[in-house]
């Protein structure tokens, strides 16, 4: 046996960048993935300021009665606004952002499910094994091909959210009120923290099952948490300053970035070759 | 440089306490056709994937094409091809896709893929299948592009794990014929499992026969023969049953062990294979015209089994598994 010690080597995107290419085309071509990859977007990000915004020039909707029941840090700044605008700097500016928080999550716990446990099930795994790609490097673009949907359609989705209600309350608003500096910071920094932080948990979870319907019930239950926490964070995000959100970005980041080199350690080809 | 292909010594694999493979040592010469022969669950697949570092063994060591599978896989991932048990295949990608993919992912040129993955399909009969989904496909017509994929960048060393099963004959035989001309005109090497003796024996210099993880046999056909079976049978036919007489003059011939009488002439047993001269002279002697003289050879199928059934009375006799027939 030759006493060769394996190289360090870089990553050989040209690799990457192909299975990236066959992973990414199969989601656009299976409705199974892409379905629920652009449902969920769709009503949040597009059918809920339509109807917020339709709501709120029809009629000046009072808002007072229901932010009583809401915390005093959120209050003070819908009242900062004349009447008319209340309803709308409420839902679009402050409670529709955990949406872009969640949206991502799922997207990518969608397709990261989908990622080894998919290979699997499809028993195309053996013969991705023996292909001549390194073990860094699968792992990396099967990360990478959960990421890319997920941000991808966040970032599409918010440019298109912003547009549509910018347009749509114009009546009322008569200014352009979206994006501001802080949801910026959110959908661009924070958002992709999660998704990656989401990734994971979830890419690794699809390590060790046989399908993806096990990937999706295992990974939900660790995504679920992540999801309430997103939910019960970010519209607070919004009302702190700017300085919070990036470092509330950056520890995310840092616990994604943790979890994610600690799975690329842990997947090796013995192990998935014992598992096919 | 090692002068052959692949050689590994002690190759052993447990899975989840349960031995896999156990102590496997064979070697391949390049441009050799070797066949892994045994039962299900032998351990066939289980060495091919050892051997090309998809797993990582227990313990033993191995050198294949000059590499060390585990330490340098990916370099020789690059020099090998496989063709795995189940075909493998993306099913929501035509034939072309599949192997355009895959070539794309051993960092092939995407162009000089599809010009090489049309070829392989037309040649392998899947030309006008080439653009449909795979989801459709016949196990048979899976294992031609599956074959095809396998074949893309031309490697010097093939695993192929059941490369017919599923085929029909025809098919079959243009994937034998295939895989000897690869051999012979190319001078690439073959590590073939099979379940299929008759093709094993057209293909194969040698064979490895498998039998719970161990290796029982490992050789051409005619040594393991030789290491089996002290003596060969004769059959003599001289037109009707052998005379006392005619008995006792074979049995005088040199290497014969013993002569009974058949119905149409006797059934002798000789220790070596070139004796009909001699039992020829010794009929002629004795009166008798001699109307047919069949040395019984042993093909590559009587030696398989007779090595199967001597691996499972050692099996049962000591529970620890034989010791491989040396060669
Ligand atoms: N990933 C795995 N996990 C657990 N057991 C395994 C695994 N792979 C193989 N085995 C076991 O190892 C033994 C050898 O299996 P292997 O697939 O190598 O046999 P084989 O000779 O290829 O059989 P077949 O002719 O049926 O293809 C079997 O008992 C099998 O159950
Ligand atoms: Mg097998």
């Amino acid at each position: 046996m030759s006493a060769t010690v394996p190289r360090r080597e870089g990553t050989d995107w040209r690799v990457v960048r192909a299975m990236l290419r066959r992973d990414l085309g199969a989601i656009v071509r299976s409705k199974a993935l892409l379905l629920p990859m652009l449902f969920l977007p769709t009503v949040l990000l597009v059918l809920l300021p339509l109807s917020i915004g339709l709501a709120a020039n029809g009629k000046t909707v009072r808002v007072e009665r229901a932010l009583e029941l809401l915390p005093e840090r959120l209050v003070a700044p819908v009242l900062s606004h004349p009447p008319d605008e209340r309803l709308i700097i409420l839902v679009l500016g402050y409670l529709v952002a955990p949406l872009f928080l969640i949206v991502p999550l799922m997207v990518s716990a969608v397709t990261a499910s989908d990622t080894f446990a998919g290979e699997k099930e499809r028993r195309t795994l053996e013969t991705l094994l023996h292909l001549p790609i390194r073990d860094r490097d699968l792992y990396l673009s099967k990360l990478l091909g959960g990421f890319l949907p997920a941000t991808i359609v966040s970032w599409v989705g918010f440019v298109l959210y912003a547009v549509l209600a910018n347009i749509i309350c114009w009546p009322v608003m008569g200014r352009i009120f979206l994006p501001t500096w802080k949801w910026t910071i959110l959908i661009f920094w924070v958002a992709p923290a999660v998704a990656a932080l989401g990734l994971g948990v979830m890419v690794r979870v699809s390590t060790r099952v046989d399908t993806t319907q096990e990937a999706q019930q295992l990974g939900g239950a660790v995504v679920l948490p992540l999801v309430m926490l997103a939910v019960g964070q970010t519209t607070g995000l919004l009302l702190t300053g700017p300085i919070v959100s990036i470092v509330a970005g950056a520890v995310v980041w840092a616990i994604a970035a943790f979890l994610n080199l600690r799975g690329a350690k842990a997947f090796t080809r013995d192990r998935m070759g014992s598992r096919l | 440089m090692s002068t052959r292909s692949v050689r590994c010594e002690g190759l052993t694999k447990s899975f989840e306490g349960e031995p896999a493979l156990d102590g496997l040592t064979i070697d391949v010469r390049p441009g050799e056709v070797l066949a892994l022969l045994g039962p299900n669950g032998a351990g066939k697949t289980t060495t091919m994937r050892l051997l090309n570092g998809v797993l990582t063994p227990d313990l033993g060591t191995a050198t294949v094409l000059g590499l060390d599978p585990w330490a340098q896989g990916t370099e020789l991932r690059r020099r090998t091809g496989v063709l795995t048990e189940n075909a493998g295949l993306d099913e929501r990608f035509t034939a072309l896709e599949n192997l355009v993919t895959t070539a794309e992912l051993r960092g092939m040129d995407r162009s000089a893929a599809r010009v090489r993955a049309g070829e392989l399909l037309e040649r392998f009969g899947m030309g006008h299948r080439a653009d449909a989904r795979v989801q459709g496909f016949s196990t048979g017509q899976r294992k031609r592009v599956a074959l095809a994929r396998a074949l893309l960048h031309d490697p010097e060393l093939l695993y192929l794990d059941e490369p017919t099963s599923g085929l029909d004959p025809a098919a079959t035989r243009d994937v034998v014929e295939l895989i000897a001309s690869l051999t012979a005109e190319r001078g690439r090497t073959v590590v073939l499992c099979t379940h299929f003796l008759g093709e094993a024996g057209k293909l194969a210099s040698r064979m490895a026969v498998l039998f719970q993880g161990r290796l029982h046999a490992f050789g051409t056909p005619d040594q393991l023969a030789a290491d089996l079976w002290s003596d060969t049978e004769v059959r003599l036919d001289v037109g009707g049953p052998a005379s006392t007489e005619l008995l006792v003059a074979l049995a005088a011939v040199e290497p014969v062990v013993q002569a009974v009488p058949t119905d149409d002439g006797a059934l002798v047993r000789v220790r070596s294979a070139d004796v009909t001269p001699s039992l020829v002279r010794a009929c002629v002697a004795a009166g008798v015209d001699v109307h047919a003289v069949t040395p019984r050879a042993r093909t590559l199928e009587d030696v398989y089994f007779e090595v199967e059934a001597r691996a499972q009375a050692q099996g049962t006799d000591d529970g620890l598994g034989a010791r491989p027939v040396a060669t």
